[in-house]
């Protein structure tokens, strides 16, 4: 009757928390997981070649495509990538104005996390609240360039149009208020008996390990590693700007949870001196018309929501496409320490464990 | 059965039967050139540009002196002597950020250790870069990892470019290291001809393993003492290495595919679509 074996299961790709295509080829003994098997590629589009064969000001509207999650911050690593490839100088205030929307996105970005990542553990009310401050996210960035999700933000050189009028009071009204929706969602979750039960210890990743597996952005930092690429390697306007990285050493779910939540407030943070501090000026730089690359190479990493997205370009003499050009999606690496946070733990921790590496399969599929 | 001009010739046998040729948009323009960044190969592109602007002056100067000669045993006013063009200042706020020397310590003590295996080392755009034989790239790594100096903790990304127009080899593999304690990035660059297989990066950085899989996947480059070089992104079984530049964007088509029932009405739209029919279907989809 008690067969000591181990069973074989494939969680996904059509399971809701995984959220996307994900597949997991899971080993059981009994609940206990022995081996965990990430299988993806199920939403693999090719944008990298794609790219290749689309002009500079063409490629930027792949990048949205690909974390759609967070889209402005995608746009804002490719558009810096070509700057850095060409030399192009950007104008003060269009660096202002980029630092702000990525911000946004990173609300935006970790509003979504938390909803899903809390109802794939079974707190349905938080999905509805952290949802209704992402619509007013997506509200300004609909002021701004008049879409929602697939952005395309940013132009080569700066920006296509300025703020528009009345940009700022909507901002304003949402940073009014938004502190209060974060200490909102703390009163939901942060002391909530069954949201520490379901999360601390679970989905552990020290951070030699973490660090050894590449990954990076809130899962480092819940480990204790103060690695924020705006501040090592500020990009933007984020050298001008005053925020702290908040760590945690436990480096568990529950961790990385309060990290984010913290982020989210620096953001906050972020967003005002931005407003205040806008620099007066044009918002675009004097550019040709068609962009001919020289031979160059440049690697431009960003601190993405999810972590350090890095975009690889190589240019060719007289050409207008890049010649190679490849991303580094922070999914794509976080998603390959699972098997390592999973394996000995039980089957609803999976769920946990994907929810709190906030992967997005737009991006690790590309 | 053979006379009949009505029955359809067999497909060739085996997966790969793609007829390219008789698919233009499937038909790919390899690169000319091999836009491989380096500071020799730009300083002798400035050489030969500096030289062939000199000769082309030579030869202005050259006509204007027989011109002028020629005027004057015509008894003619001599022709206008010939300006030198200047450059013209660029009004774009654009300045290609161009190879220079090494001059960073860390690329000066890789040359220091490594000696002789170090090919080459330059910094450009605000990057480093160290080109490393290909044989000793697990040496290189190791050392950027384990030097007290150099302390490159992570690796960020890993690569392959394809260069189907060099000569002595085929592809680039680029590592991009980060030390998150110093604060710095470098990029470890080895060129290898197409069917050499280098030395894994999985033992030094286990991030490389899936990086690796993906190199494998889109670029058909094999890492020998990888523990697992499976494909990735693609399905096993896929034929073809996607971002190699000899494949076509479109894909190299689609495969006859026997559909155990004809559910979605596919068989009979691709029917209507050789018989030159818009590829619609118009049938109501059947029950399950």
């Amino acid at each position: 009757m008690f067969k000591n074996e181990e069973m074989e299961i494939n969680m996904g790709p059509q399971h809701p928390s995984t959220h996307g295509v994900l597949r997991l080829k899971l080993k059981l003994d009994g609940e206990i997981i022995r081996h965990c098997r990430p299988v993806i590629g199920y939403l693999h589009r090719g944008v990298e070649k794609i790219c290749e064969n689309k002009t500079f000001f063409q490629g930027q509207v792949w990048t949205d495509r690909m974390d759609y999650c967070s889209a402005v911050a995608n746009n804002l690593g490719w558009a810096e990538a070509v700057e850095k490839l060409f030399g192009i100088t950007v104008p003060r205030r269009a660096k202002y104005i980029r630092t702000m929307l990525n911000e946004y996105n990173r609300l935006a970005s970790h509003l979504i996390w938390l909803a899903t990542h809390a109802l794939d553990i079974g707190a349905m009310t938080v999905f509805l609240y952290a949802f209704r401050e992402r619509e007013a996210v997506l509200d300004l960035f609909e002021a701004f360039c008049g879409a929602r999700l697939t952005t395309t933000a940013f132009r080569i050189g700066g920006l296509r149009e300025d703020l528009p009028p009345g940009f700022e009071k909507m901002a304003r009204t949402f940073q009014a208020r938004f502190l209060a929706c974060i200490d909102e969602y703390e009163t939901l979750l942060t002391e909530n008996r069954i949201w520490k039960k379901r999360t601390i210890g679970v989905g552990i990743l020290k951070a030699d390990d973490a660090i050894a597996m590449g990954v990076t952005g809130p899962v480092l930092r819940a480990a204790g590693v103060p690695y924020d690429i705006r501040k090592a390697f500020p990009y933007a306007a984020y050298d001008e700007m005053e925020f702290a990285i908040p760590t945690k050493p436990e480096a568990d779910t529950y961790a990385r949870y309060l990290v984010r939540l913290e982020e989210m407030r620096q953001s906050h943070r972020i967003i005002n001196q931005c407003l205040d501090g806008l620099p007066e000026g044009p918002v675009m730089a004097k550019l040709p018309k068609i962009l001919r690359a020289e031979v160059n190479e440049v690697y431009h990493p960003t601190e993405c929501p999810k972590g350090e997205l890095g975009y690889y370009l190589v240019g060719e003499k007289g050409s207008t496409n890049p010649y190679r050009f490849h991303v580094r999606a922070p999914g794509f690496i976080n998603l390959q320490a699972l098997p390592m946070m999973v394996e000995g733990t039980l089957v609803a921790d999976v769920i946990a464990t994907i929810g709190t590496l906030d992967v997005v399969l737009g991006e690790i599929d590309r | 059965m053979e006379n009949n001009p009505n029955s359809e010739p067999e497909t060739q046998a085996g997966p790969c039967a793609y007829d390219l040729k008789a698919a233009p948009n499937r038909q790919v323009v390899l690169p000319k050139t091999v836009p491989l960044p380096s500071l020799k190969l730009w300083r002798a592109e400035q050489e030969a540009a500096a030289a062939a602007e000199a000769a082309k002056w030579q030869k202005t100067l050259a006509d204007y002196e027989a011109a002028k000669a020629k005027a004057e045993a015509e008894g003619k006013d001599a022709p206008k002597p010939p300006v030198r063009p200047v450059a013209k200042p660029d009004a774009n706020d654009m300045k290609f950020p161009a190879p220079a020397p090494a001059t960073d310590p860390d690329l000066l003590r890789l040359q220091e250790v490594l000696g002789d295996k170090v090919e080459e080392a330059f910094q450009q755009a605000g990057e480093l870069t160290c080109q490393v034989a290909r044989e000793a790239v697990q040496e290189a790594l190791r050392l950027c990892r384990d030097d007290d100096a150099l302390h490159y903790e992570m690796l960020a990304d890993e690569t392959a470019t394809h260069y189907p127009a060099a000569k002595d080899f085929a592809f680039s593999v680029v590592y991009h290291l980060t030390s998150i304690r110093r604060r710095k990035r470098m990029r470890l660059r080895i060129l290898i001809p197409d069917g050499f297989e280098p030395d894994t990066a999985t033992t030094v950085y286990p991030t490389a393993n899936w990086l690796e899989r993906e190199v494998w996947d889109m670029l058909g480059i094999r890492f020998s003492g990888h523990p697992d070089m499976t494909r990735i992104l693609c399905p096993e079984g896929w034929e073809g290495h996607a971002l190699r530049k000899e494949y076509p964007v479109l894909g190299l088509g689609q495969r006859e595919i026997d559909f155990r029932e004809d559910r979605s009405g596919m068989l009979n739209r691709r029917a209507l679509e050789k018989a030159g029919f818009q590829s619609l279907n118009l049938n109501p989809p059947k029950a399950e």
